[in-house]
């Protein structure tokens, strides 16, 4: 059986185990890896600051009876009016509203707050099952020029004492002018630990990057102005060809990434029944 | 199945039409349509020479106008809920509109990403995991 039969089957077997390449992408952005003390040091931050705050969303459960609401229903339906309009104002809702303003928290306040540029600092949960869910912040944070980074149990430790059911991203706005909250000391207390983002195809990945070439770049120009037109021009010319050197060299070509995958033998097992 | 094929030109071409519609966004974000083409192209290459593309490359780009999907550029990503507590992730396309549903199961893995469809781990015949009707039949194949 195995010694005859062993070797022209299995090479058989092997051929009738059908792979499939498939074109994988190589920009794929990931977050980087955060240190253990980086993360009980940002948690125990937050946690502190959100407790010293008394920052915390309450909500009264108002006792909704599901069957039979012909009959509780008129001598419901006065006091459930009457107590939700008395239970409203005090504890309904947020208790400090203000510091809740200067916030973003929840994926869809933070994904628009980032991409109207308002936020210095987000934090996401690492958490999060589907992956899907907060991988489009990476990208959009990148290119905004805020640090970003994943911490482990977000999600645990702040739903509790902000009373949420779930926290997957949190972002500090930027104050307008007079910094009223205190939130600004622990994002400055926060921010030098993030590790810095990087995605191949997006040039200047941290924060402290891109302003400095905004800066380069118009120094450059303001010196070919003064200098005069012609050498101006040649200036410029090379200022110019320096920055495509500059930006084409940070989009390095990635090598091809290819998959090998194994069909679905489940597939073609439900086709079969079928036909 | 030798490795790369005569396709690995091809390959070799989608992958630099990828890559080459993402340094064009970020270079100069406005140009959507340039991106746009070269995942056209890309897509024409992928279909006539029947190649596969991974979910994650996928999953980047439009079906309709076939433009790269960035975050903030060219789409917005929203999260999303049916009143029965089904939570989606939305992708919409600001070029054409269409929008891209993802749905949020945290237990859902796809076939590409689980452990039993990764060729490197299946040397050895009738080895693969309990899908039962296949396994059988390839066992008795064996005997």
């Amino acid at each position: 059986m195995a010694a005859c039969c062993g070797k022209p089957t299995k090479k058989e077997l092997k051929k009738h185990i059908p792979t499939k390449t498939s074109f994988v992408s190589p920009l794929t952005p990931t977050w980087r890896p955060l240190p253990q003390q980086d993360m009980h040091f940002i948690l125990k931050t937050l946690k502190d600051k959100l407790i010293s705050v008394g920052l915390e969303k309450k909500e009264v459960k108002v006792f909704r009876p599901w069957k039979k609401k012909k009959d509780q229903k008129p001598p419901a339906a006065p006091s459930e009016p009457a107590v939700p309009q008395v239970q409203d104002s005090p504890q309904n809702g947020w208790t400090v509203v203000a510091a809740r303003r200067q916030l973003a928290i929840g994926i869809n306040e933070v994904t628009k707050a980032l991409e109207r540029n308002e936020l210095k600092l987000v934090l996401v949960c690492k958490s999060v099952k589907p992956k899907h869910m907060t991988s489009h912040l990476i990208a959009l944070s990148v290119m905004r020029g805020v640090p970003a980074c994943q911490v482990p149990r977000l999600n645990q430790n702040l739903s509790e004492p902000l009373g949420l059911k779930s926290v997957l991203a949190l972002g500090f706005r930027r104050c307008a002018s007079t910094d009223e909250e205190v939130f600004t000391d622990t994002v400055d207390a926060i921010k030098p630990r993030v590790p810095s983002l990087d995605v191949a195809w997006l040039p200047g990945a941290a924060p402290t990057v891109t302003p400095e070439d905004p800066a380069h770049m118009e120094v450059e120009v303001e010196e070919e102005e003064e200098a005069g037109e012609k050498r101006g021009q040649k200036r410029k010319l090379e200022s110019e060809s320096k920055e495509i050197t500059e930006s084409s060299s940070s989009c390095s070509l990635q090598p091809l990434k290819v998959k090998k995958v194994v069909t679905n033998p489940a597939r073609k097992a439900k086709k079969k029944v079928k036909t | 199945m030798a490795h790369l094929l005569k396709d690995k030109e091809a390959y070799e071409r989608l992958n630099y039409l990828y890559q080459a519609a993402h340094c064009v966004l970020s270079q100069n974000p406005e140009n959507v349509e340039l991106a746009r083409f070269y995942c056209f192209t890309q897509r024409t290459v992928a279909r006539r020479l029947v190649l596969k593309q991974d979910p994650s490359v996928k999953r980047t780009l439009c079906k309709k106008c076939s433009s790269l999907l960035i975050p903030g550029v060219t789409a917005t990503t929203r999260q999303r809920r049916k009143n029965s507590k089904i939570r989606f992730t939305v992708m919409r396309c600001l070029s054409c509109g269409q929008s891209k549903t993802l749905l949020n199961n945290p237990d859902y893995c796809l076939w590409v990403d689980r452990p039993e469809a990764q060729l490197e781990q299946q040397k050895q015949p009738g080895d693969k995991p309990q899908i039962n009707t296949t396994q059988q039949l390839l066992s008795r194949c064996v005997v």
